[in-house]
């Protein structure tokens, strides 16, 4: 860890006012304390953002609407999330472990950084943390990384699972600068690596997260948040799915589906969910509309199986959320 | 009192945090120590730039091969480094001590190391297991007659990765000197190992070295060795003159303080149609760091676990830039069995043989490499009762036949089997005026419950109660006693304790009848009867505290010793068999232990409740080994996975209910006490029975550990 100056702020336009290039808002510390102690983020400033009234889970308007600063814990447990989105609440359910999800906001979330190994240790070489140092992933261990959206610089997963169930559910972002707000969906908000895996989202310098926005969908019930995973609990996803179905008489209307642990950011399915529209509900449909998935997918030497997994996953993902077997 | 379920004598402690681990132990003055690592796998050091680390605020030093601490070469081996730390420039693997920081705080110290640059002149490290042919260092063998064919012959081989201890407590050690006294806190398996390390590598006499380790929060093998922070520390401190304290961060406990080795084994056996062996033939390739001498004799659990005429082991020795292979609960074993009850069951099935009733064809009355009878078995037992209660009798025949809804169920089962032993030990037991007693030895308790079996064993033999005895562990100063390592600390401190505590009771009586003012003062001591606390001779009875007081003396005491057992007519072992059900899913491939039932035979149980706490515990680790665990290593030869988020351990969702039974037939042999060892026996077969389980669920038989469910997605 290096000096840092500390600050707190106490409002949004102090926070702004208060970030310059190369300082970092403080949240709950979980992702951001943990890298600064591996040197893997060395911001010279640190914004205490905790005291800022970015707090708040409401319905208005057709949508539901979360502070950036509510815990992930607060959010997971909230009736009016369990009752209008309880995908959102699952896929939290099934993130970190109950202390960090008391600490972790939801902005945070949203911000966390890969989980790659190299990434977060500092005497390797990482495009992402250290621009134009080199990928070792790429022929070194890479059985947890990316086989979706992946390129020659960079192939880290993106490791949030709520964000997967944002994306399924269309949800967007509003971003506040001193420029003013500016609302963003989700799915845009984050960039593929491409030749820059260092700049991993729209977010301008001191811009910051000020709350989610997803919209009401009146099947919602019919979801779920499926996450494979080597380890029951307490682990980032080899494989995740959101996925919501709309049935009338065992057919499929509409789908959304996304995918966790498979993509440089969270993958939107939309191939899939074409397929899958007027099929019936069964478990031949599914697994026939799911090879598109993969299309574009490039499998590195350990994690060669996810084509597959993620195939299988979107099928058992699909089978509890239409509730078929 | 022996044989039932006893609280731990430390557990509040523990639980309200007021347990002094090594890192919490707090010195005016302290001084912190940070290690620089390095960064490279395999070289030399060419240069150290230390001026902006030495010029950074609050540091006192910055020692390095270019400006070392002597340390004297390492002269007994404790499975750890082979050599003293700073004392060359030579890179053998990623991680490497290569510096040492000391500070007033230790954000000074980790800030100036981070300020140091080196240079390298580098070579490739050697990293691959097993597919380069590599330099084969040593060869052994063992022959028991010349392998003959049976009717069916099976081959197979198995592997197994690195993996690490992962104790919760990291490595920590606090050096303080009083003139030419050393007194170090520090994480260990035995004090005793510490003393003899120090007193080589410093060149101090070990009588000036005060060694005191009295809570440890894990071990498995990992803090039996002395890893570069604990010379080190002293080090500095005598050349310091200030206390200091180093404590390893998770990265570096994963690069330099031990791992479980890398593994192959090639089996092939040899049977008559009805299942009877008649060869089994065993080539066990194991890794060595090259930080360090050890490495696992994987094959050797063969030698000695079913009959058959012909049985011969290799062991082939592979080399790799990483830190010290060390000792890793049940080495050699844990791998071991992995594979022979991998290759029973496959061939048992090759066979259309049951499984338990594979095992008990061969069963080896007696040991198989030596043709001596054993001082105890009822492995046989395990087998029935276990299979009893397990319902064994229900499974299915065929593989992947049971589904309960998405999920494919199976059964496995495998046998356990760990060497049992009893060394030297001295205990002291001494006795106070307030009626209670001390029991003192120079063992560990790294979370086993080695106090609660002293203060039980003592309460026992001096018929008082368990609260009345306080056991003192981990202080140098005690009398020898085994450390905790090989699960011998029972079967080796426990008949010390009781000889120890009646030796005592001798004293006191002696004290009773010499002391002028006892009332039993001048009285025939054979007249004198020790019970329950009290003495008592023709119808006066008094209790040992209130003739303490009596007599106004602080104390009476005795050392007593329990010698090493010699006897090269036996063969020693505890045993035990596993069953369990394993879930898999039809669509991703989760495996999942839903099941598990352990019938143990160790002999005597002195603790009920803390021996099924350690088989418990062992079967979670092996849960660990057969389904999570790998540490891997990349062509720069670091342990990428170094931290534990990335490197699974089980938590306990991943744990079903462990039902353990003891049999509890004391060993005649072992010694009176009659109690064989547990501490690993819990984790040997584990991984075989769960890999069996998952075969009999998916009809997929994974080889090579752990099995992900990538290996089952077929
Ligand atoms: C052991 C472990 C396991 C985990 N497992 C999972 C898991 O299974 N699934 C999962 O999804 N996550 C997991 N996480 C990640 C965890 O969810 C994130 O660390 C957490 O959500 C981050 O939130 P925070 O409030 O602590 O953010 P901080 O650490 O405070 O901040 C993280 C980053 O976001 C920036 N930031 C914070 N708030 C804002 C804002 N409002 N606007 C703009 N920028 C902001 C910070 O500057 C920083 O760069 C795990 C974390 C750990 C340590
Ligand atoms: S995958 Fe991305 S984050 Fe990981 S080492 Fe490569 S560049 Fe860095």
């Amino acid at each position: 860890m290096r000096a840092f100056d500390f600050a707190t702020a106490s409002t949004v336009s102090d926070a702004l006012k208060l970030a310059r290039p190369g300082s970092a808002f403080l949240a709950g510390g979980t992702t951001l304390v943990d890298l600064m102690k591996l040197d893997v983020m060395t911001p010279d400033r640190v914004i205490d953002v905790n005291a800022l009234p970015l707090k708040g889970i409401k319905l208005r308007d057709g949508a539901l609407h979360i502070g950036a600063m509510e815990r992930m814990g607060d959010v997971a447990a909230h009736p009016v999330v369990t009752s209008v989105h309880p995908m959102i609440s699952r896929a939290l359910l099934l993130s970190a472990s109950g202390q960090l999800r008391n600490m972790a906001s939801i902005g945070g979330n949203l911000m966390q950084r890969t989980r790659c190994d190299y990434f977060r240790d500092v005497t390797s070489a990482c495009n992402k943390r250290l621009p134009g140092s080199g990928c070792p992933a790429l022929t070194g261990i890479n059985r947890g990384h990316a086989i979706l959206g992946t390129s020659d610089s960079c192939v880290a997963t993106h490791a949030s699972d709520v964000a997967v169930a944002f994306v399924a559910l269309e949800a967007q972002v509003v971003l506040r600068s001193s420029d003013g707000d500016r609302t963003v969906p989700l799915e845009d908000f984050y960039r593929l690596p491409g030749s820059t895996p260092e700049r991993e989202n729209v977010l301008g310098p001191g811009e910051l997260i000020t709350e989610v926005v997803v919209p009401t969908l009146s099947w919602a019930r019919h979801s779920t948040y499926l996450k494979i995973r080597d380890r029951q609990s307490y682990e980032f996803a080899l494989t995740s799915v959101a996925a919501a179905i709309s049935l009338k008489r065992g057919v499929v209307q509409d789908v959304r589906l996304a995918a966790g642990g498979v993509g440089t950011k969270p993958w939107r399915l939309r191939a899939v969910e074409e397929a899958l529209k007027g099929g019936v509900a069964m478990e031949r449909t599914f697994s026939d509309a799911v090879e598109s998935a993969v299309d574009g997918a490039r499998p590195l030497a350990h994690n060669a199986f996810k084509p597959s997994l993620l195939k299988r996953s979107i099928v058992r993902a699909l089978l509890d959320a239409a509730g078929v077997r | 009192m022996i044989g039932h379920d006893v609280d731990r004598v430390d557990g509040r402690i523990k639980v309200t945090g007021a347990a002094p681990y090594a890192a919490d132990t707090k010195i005016p003055g302290v001084t912190y120590g940070y290690l620089v690592t390095s960064t490279v796998g395999r070289g030399q050091i060419t240069g150290m730039d230390t001026a902006a680390a030495l010029a950074s605020p609050g540091v006192l030093a910055v020692y390095t091969p270019f400006n070392p601490l002597k340390l004297f070469a390492y002269v007994q081996e404790q499975n750890d480094e082979r050599l003293p730390p700073l004392q060359d420039k030579e890179i053998r693997f990623f991680g490497q001590a290569i510096g040492f920081v000391v500070a007033e705080t230790w954000e000074q110290a980790r800030d100036a190391a981070g300020l140091i640059t080196t240079t390298y002149q580098q070579q490739p490290p050697i990293t691959e297991f097993p597919g380069r042919t590599l330099q084969k260092f040593d060869e052994v063998e063992e022959v028991v007659g010349a392998q003959t064919l049976g009717d069916i012959t099976f081959t197979a081989s198995y592997t197994t990765p690195f993996q690490h201890h992962c104790a919760m407590e990291p490595h920590a050690t606090v050096a303080t000197w009083n003139n030419d006294h050393l007194t170090v806190y520090t994480v260990s398996q035995g004090a005793l190992l510490v003393q003899r390390r120090l007193s080589e590598t410093l060149g101090v006499d070990p009588v000036k070295i005060h060694v005191l380790s009295p809570h440890v929060g894990g071990g498995f093998g990992g803090k039996w060795g002395n890893w570069a922070q604990v010379p080190l520390a002293c080090a500095a401190s005598r050349a310091l003159g200030r206390p200091v304290k180093a404590v390893l961060t998770r990265e570096q406990v994963f690069a330099m303080a031990g791992h479980r080795p890398m593994t192959r084994q090639t089996i092939s056996m040899t049977c008559t149609a009805d299942g009877k062996l008649t060869s089994i033939v065993n080539d066990g390739v194991t890794s060595r760091g090259l930080g360090g001498n050890w490495s696992e004799s994987v094959a050797n659990w063969t030698l000695t676990t079913y009959a058959s005429p012909n049985i011969r082991v290799t062991k082939t020795i592979m080399p790799l830039n990483l830190g010290a292979a060390t000792v890793m609960r049940a080495p050699g074993e844990a791998n071991g069995s992995f594979a022979l009850e991998s290759a029973m069951d496959e061939l048992a099935e090759q066979l259309g043989i049951d499984p338990v009733e594979m095992r008990l064809r061969n069963y080896a009355t007696l040991v198989p490499n030596t043709g001596k009878p054993w001082s105890s078995k009822h492995l046989d037992e395990c087998y029935r009762r276990g299979a009893e209660e397990f319902g064994w009798s229900r499974r299915a025949k065929q593989v992947r036949a049971t589904v309960d809804g998405d999920w494919l169920v199976g059964t496995g089962m495998a046998t356990a089997t760990y060497g049992a032993s009893r060394g030297q030990a001295s205990i002291k037991v001494r006795l106070y005026p307030n009626g209670t007693a001390s029991v003192s030895g120079t063992a560990a308790d790294l979370g086993t419950g080695q106090y609660t079996v002293f203060a039980i064993l003592a309460a026992d033999e001096l018929g008082i109660p368990v609260a009345r005895v306080r056991p003192e562990l981990g202080d140098s100063t005690s009398p020898a006693a085994a450390n905790a390592g090989g699960s011998n600390s029972t079967c080796t401190n426990g008949p010390a304790v009781q000889v120890a505590a009646r030796s005592v009771q001798t004293e006191l009586i002696t004290l009773a009848v010499t002391n002028p003012r006892s009332p039993f003062h001048g009285k025939d001591p054979a007249s004198i009867v020790y019970r329950d606390g009290s003495v008592s001779s023709g119808g006066l009875t008094m209790s040992f505290g209130t003739l303490l007081t009596t007599c106004d003396v602080g104390g009476v005491e005795a050392i007593g010793t329990s010698p090493r057992l010699v006897d090269p007519e036996h063969g020693y072992r505890s045993f035990g068999a596993h069953f369990c059900e394993v879930r898999v899913h039809r669509l991703t491939g989760e495996p999942r232990v839903t099941r598990w039932l352990s019938v143990c035979d160790a002999g005597t149980i002195v603790n009920t409740k803390a021996a099924r706490s350690q088989i418990q515990g062992a079967v979670v680790m092996g849960i660990g080994q057969a389904l999570l665990e790998a540490t891997e290593v990349d062509a720069s030869a670091r342990f990428t996975n170094a931290n534990l988020a990335s490197y699974l351990v089980p938590v306990h969702a991943d744990v079903p209910r462990i039902d353990v039974r003891f049999l509890d037939h004391p060993d005649p042999l072992v010694s009176g006490l009659g109690a064989k060892g547990i501490g690993e026996l819990g984790i040997v077969g584990v991984a075989g029975a769960i890999a069996n389980a998952v075969h009999h669920a998916t009809g997929v038989r994974v080889r090579d550990l752990p099995i992900t469910l990538d290996k089952l997605l077929g």
